[in-house]
């Protein structure tokens, strides 16, 4: 891509394609949020017809780990918005610079979710035969821990997506010329790697905090 | 319109511009893109066809002909999936919405012709993997997945289909994604929302389902496989697990889906009916909004399709009220449709056959939704054929009445070759005899308590059966007919003008088939749709200064 | 640069707030200080108001949608009455105490 508009392509100014891409986004990101509204629903409905087992659940969670994975990505999420504004005025080196950092931020934060992983795992909180939480709430307890197996899950691959995602705008940056379309780029990434922030802003008061005392 | 000279044009068309396969497969031509698409949705309709055919032998003798019960379970299983994601749900945005989009909005291409593309090959990867999981042994669980039964019991393979199902989710979304911004932000100069023809209000209400409702069926999905491959309570009542919220989660996507199945229908009809009769449509704006308002109000309403399945009373009212209110834009939209005909010089041509086809049929189907929104006569009527032949009229009758329809009337532009007039009508009233024939005898059978989904059936039934499978075997041979006459017409059709139909919209000024960039000058637009005045009035001066030329 | 720090710095004072909302108890408060991390994000990060206007009409349409799901999904789980685990009937509103 130019600095112009393509000519065969659909737009007459760059300017509009630059809108029309965040605009575009926006919208993939409202979808996003009704995917994520799914997982919500389930625990909405849970978390209260099955009030005892659910909160039995939530106070096993590693409060440790998931605050400092919170901390993280709220930092993580602010660096890559300096990204953004280093690419509106064109600074391409530091708009790197930043976006790197996030990147390895979020590679951090998956780090720390795959030790709290492989520490549920041994402590047999996966829900199945031998599942460590027993008594009358145990069936609660386990519909826990499949909401939060899954949705970590899920909110793992997005965050696996969103560094790759910045690992292709830094490669990029250093093949063509950047122009606007790359600014654009920078943007559209963040628009994604903060909704990814979003998401987890919810996820960890619903998997780690509501009902722990 | 008048013909413009073809001077204006480049000397080739789309179709032609470069040939090789190569080509084809990484263009990002959005009018190249819905061509790969209707091959490949041909080949899923055909191989759903399939699974209608063998259930309808099956059930020529009470006894069942020529399946075992499980069997049977696994070729309607295969019917509804291959039909419902791989060809309705597809089906008219992707292909004409595809193709006619830009060339309504006076634009060169979609919003993201590349996204536009991969939607493409992620809808190819989905329909590989659902046939590869129909054909290593199919499932048994419906199209709708209930668990446990998906989850726990199931012999057949789930997680192949659920996982093509899952990609195709995707590709809707990008498809939804791409046609709506493209009608926010390439608008030719002039084209207001009032001056959009109705395919596009039709098409932007089933994006806003596409995009807003499709995820929460790639989540509901991604429970399930979750469920299904580590044994995990999501929904298992074992647990406590609720397996009713499946459903909630199922149907929240599913119910909107039939609007998806039925929007771009009407919009198809719209253009149609106008274009046959040469007369604006009668309410435009009301045609226009009702399209927005059938895609808001069926969000509202998926409760319908549980009334007996143990959710609570309350909840029952509350969804049962909701889904009235759907039938009052679709009745706005019938009785408009019909204020348009009124006085109307009406050309029978194939596609307005196929169009008064939808009316009809689309009408009976929606009044017979009445009796299953009530909860009374629902309970007595639910899970019977009563409900198959009601969403046959709305999704066979209706929708792909529409597509037929739709593809008759842009066979011309999208080819540049007319398609034999006579065959079509013969096809157009075959189709509808057989379809007739084939889902009037199903609301009597559903009536008289024939429940669906069963191999075999009392004795009294066989009558209403035969019939059944009689219409069924006339519906195939209608459907093969334009495949035939559709072919011939690429290589012997007669050559089409710009125009064949006197029709407004800006697809048709200009040529047959369309250069890739689809304009010669990006269109000014002055006036609103289907503005039969000025094109009467051009044509007249053409004709009058045609001999100087 | 200064406005993302503050932002940056109200995110944190606010999980800060969440943490000892937990300690008392208070899940409502939890909820809200939640929704008040997700606007900042929305308004200080992704800067929806500076965005095309067309960004905060599928945000909104997104969000109106996400309401009615969660709306309409939770009627029938928090109204039903014939339906009973462990001998308890499940028959009230998240707000309403058993």
């Amino acid at each position: 891509m130019s600095d112009a508009a393509d000519p065969h392509g659909p737009y007459e100014t760059l300017r509009h394609q630059e809108e029309t891409t965040i605009a575009g986004m926006w919208l993939f990101l409202a979808s996003e949020s009704l995917l994520f509204g799914g997982l919500f629903l389930v625990s909405l409905i849970y978390a209260h017809t099955r009030a005892n087992g659910w909160a039995a659940g939530v106070r096993h969670t590693d409060l440790v780990i998931g605050g400092v994975n919170t901390v993280i990505l709220i930092t993580s999420s602010a660096i890559y918005t300096l990204a953004v504004e280093a690419a509106r005025q064109d600074h391409k080196r530091r708009a790197v610079q930043a976006a790197m950092t996030a990147a390895a931020l979020g590679l951090v934060f998956l780090l720390l979710k795959a030790f709290e992983w492989s520490k549920e795992f041994k402590e047999h909180l996966f829900p199945g035969t031998h599942f460590a939480i027993t008594g009358a709430d145990a069936g609660g307890a386990q519909l826990f821990y499949s909401f939060y197996f899954l949705a970590t899950f899920l909110h793992a691959v997005h965050m696996i997506v969103g560094t790759g995602l910045i690992a292709w705008i830094c490669l990029r940056a250093g093949k063509v010329n950047p122009g606007k379309s790359w600014n654009t780029s920078v943007e559209i990434v963040g628009l994604y790697w903060s909704f990814v922030d979003l998401v987890w802003m919810i996820l960890f008061p619903v998997l780690y905090l509501v009902g722990r005392t | 319109m008048t013909e413009t000279p073809a001077s204006l044009f480049p000397e080739r068309s789309y179709l032609w511009q470069d040939g090789t396969l190569r080509s084809w497969l990484l263009t990002t031509d959005h009018k190249r893109i819905a061509l790969l698409y209707l091959v490949t949705i041909t080949v899923f309709f055909a191989t759903g066809s399939i699974g209608a055919a063998l259930i309808r032998l099956q059930l020529i003798e009470p006894g069942g002909m020529i399946l075992s019960d499980e069997t049977y379970s696994r070729m309607f299983t295969m019917h509804g999936i291959v039909m419902v994601w791989l060809f309705l749900v597809p089906s008219i945005p992707v292909t004409f919405g595809n193709f006619l989009v830009p060339l309504m909005l006076g634009a060169r291409d979609l919003a993201f012709p590349r996204l536009n593309l991969l939607s493409w090959y992620l809808f190819v990867a989905s329909g590989l993997l659902v046939l590869y999981g129909l054909f290593r042994g199919g499932l048994e669980t419906g199209w709708t997945f209930y668990t446990p039964l998906s989850t726990d019991y199931t012999q057949g393979r789930v997680l192949p289909v659920v996982a093509g199902v899952f990609l195709s989710g995707f590709s809707s979304i990008a498809t939804g994604v791409n046609i709506i911004v493209s009608i926010h932000q390439l608008r030719a100069p002039g084209m207001t929302w009032y001056r959009m023809p109705l395919m596009l209000w039709a098409l932007y209400a089933t994006s806003v389902i596409f995009v807003l409702a499709t995820p929460v069926l790639s989540i509901t999905l991604l429970l399930l496989a979750f469920e299904h491959i580590f044994r995990v309570g999501v929904f298992d009542p074992a647990l406590g697990g609720d397996p009713l919220l499946f459903q909630h989660l199922f149907w929240f996507y599913s119910h909107p889906a039939v609007y998806i199945m039925i929007l771009p229908g009407m919009g198809v009809v719209s253009e149609i009916v106008s274009t046959f009769c040469h007369k604006p449509i009668f309410g435009y704006r009301f045609v226009a909004w009702s399209s927005i308002s059938i895609a808001a109000i069926g969000f509202l309403v998926w409760g319908h399709h549980m009334f007996v399945a143990g959710t609570s009373l309350y909840a029952a009212i509350v969804f049962s009220m909701l889904s009235f209110l759907v039938s009052v834009p679709s009745a706005i939209k019938v009785f408009n449709w019909l204020g348009t005909m009124h006085g109307g010089s009406i050309r029978l041509d194939a596609p307005m056959l196929y169009a008064m086809g939808f009316i009809g049929l689309f009408t009976v189907g929606g009044l017979t939704g009445l009796f299953l929104a009530s909860l009374a006569s629902d309970v007595h009527l639910t899970q019977t054929y009563f409900v198959v032949a009601h969403f046959h009229y709305i999704m066979v009758g209706g929708m792909v009445s529409a597509y037929f329809g739709g593809l008759h009337y842009w066979w011309p532009k999208i080819t540049g070759r007319m398609y034999p007039e006579m065959w079509g009508r013969i096809a157009a009233a075959l189709i509808f005899f057989g379809f007739n024939l084939t889902f009037f005898p199903q609301f009597i059978l559903g009536y008289e308590g024939m429940p669906r989904r069963y191999a075999t059936y009392p004795e009294q039934f066989q009558v209403l059966n035969v019939l059944s499978s009689a219409g069924a075997s006339i519906l195939a041979v209608a459907y093969v007919l334009p495949l035939v006459y559709f072919t011939w017409s690429l290589f012997k059709g007669a050559r089409a003008p710009g125009n064949p139909w006197a029709a407004t919209g800006l697809e048709w000024q200009t040529s047959s088939p369309p250069p890739t960039e689809n304009f010669a000058r990006t269109p000014e637009v002055t006036s609103g749709p289907y503005d039969y005045a000025t094109l009467d009035r051009l044509n007249r001066t053409a004709a009058e200064e045609a001999p100087h030329v | 640069m200064g406005r993302i720090f503050l932002c940056w710095s109200m995110l944190l004072l606010l999980l800060a707030g969440e943490i000892v909302a937990t300690q008392s108890g208070l899940d409502r408060m939890i909820c809200a200080l939640a929704v008040l991390m997700v606007l900042i994000i929305v308004i200080g990060f992704m800067k929806i108001f500076q965005a095309p206007s067309l960004a905060i009409i599928f945000a909104v349409a997104g969000l109106f949608w996400l309401g009615v799901l969660l709306m309409l999904g939770s009627l029938d789980s928090f109204t039903r009455t014939s339906f009973f685990t462990s001998g308890l009937p499940v028959s009230h509103w998240p707000w309403q105490s058993v």
